[in-house]
């Protein structure tokens, strides 16, 4: 039997946050089951086109042993996650809206579009659902 | 056999290498991983397990772990 769909609801800006969503979207899309990020609120700066690892990523104790270390870095794990596996990610659309942000101004190759969250809930009603 | 050395990646970083390189092999290949990263030894059989390749041993070599995966489908 297939694997129910793993839904995330990316919305912290803390790198710790970040870091474990990449981690469970990665490995679960590698181990045959779907996976479904949808990215909302402080969440979404941190997936901006151009920036450093330092301006990118905000947090804690962690935040700072996970850059000083060899730690996969969190938006690598997403791309891997899709490169390797069924994984989706989409950009809430009234971030964006906020925002008066387009597509062009997230990381290339990650995202799959703009989702809101009505239909984003109602898809999550197939799987299982986290929030970080 | 091809060996990945991901010694001092950390989790899932030693995972996600291995699994690249098998999307590349052909079946029948074998690949050897070396981590040190503590839950590789117990994570990538689970792993095999789970997707359907076959694992062909677990060393413990003291600082790190040699894991060979056999590529099964």
């Amino acid at each position: 039997m297939a694997a129910a769909p793993l839904y995330i609801l990316l919305c912290s800006g803390e790198h710790e946050k970040i870091q474990m969503a990449a981690m469970l979207a990665s490995v679960a899309a590698v181990s045959d089951r779907p996976v479904r990020v949808f990215v909302s609120m402080n969440a979404i700066l941190a997936f901006e086109k151009g920036k450093s690892p330092a301006e990118r990523y905000h947090g804690g104790e962690f935040s700072r042993l996970i850059m000083e270390n060899k730690v996969p870095d969190a938006i690598e794990l997403f791309g891997q996650g899709k490169m390797l596996g069924d994984l989706t990610m989409h950009a809430c659309s009234m971030v964006m809206d906020l925002k008066k942000w387009e597509m062009d101004h997230l990381v290339d190759d990650l995202f799959d579009g703009m989702l809101g969250l009505t239909k984003f809930l109602a898809d999550a009603e197939t799987g299982e659902l986290l929030t970080l | 056999m091809q060996t990945i050395d991901a010694r001092g990646a950390f989790c899932p970083g030693p995972l996600m290498e291995l699994i690249a390189a098998l999307k590349l092999s052909a079946i029948g290949d074998q690949i050897e991983i070396l981590s040190s990263d503590k839950g590789s030894a117990a994570d990538v059989p689970e792993w095999v397990a789970k997707v359907g390749h076959k694992m062909v041993g677990v060393t413990d070599k003291g600082d790190h772990w040699s894991i060979i995966v056999e590529k099964a489908k």
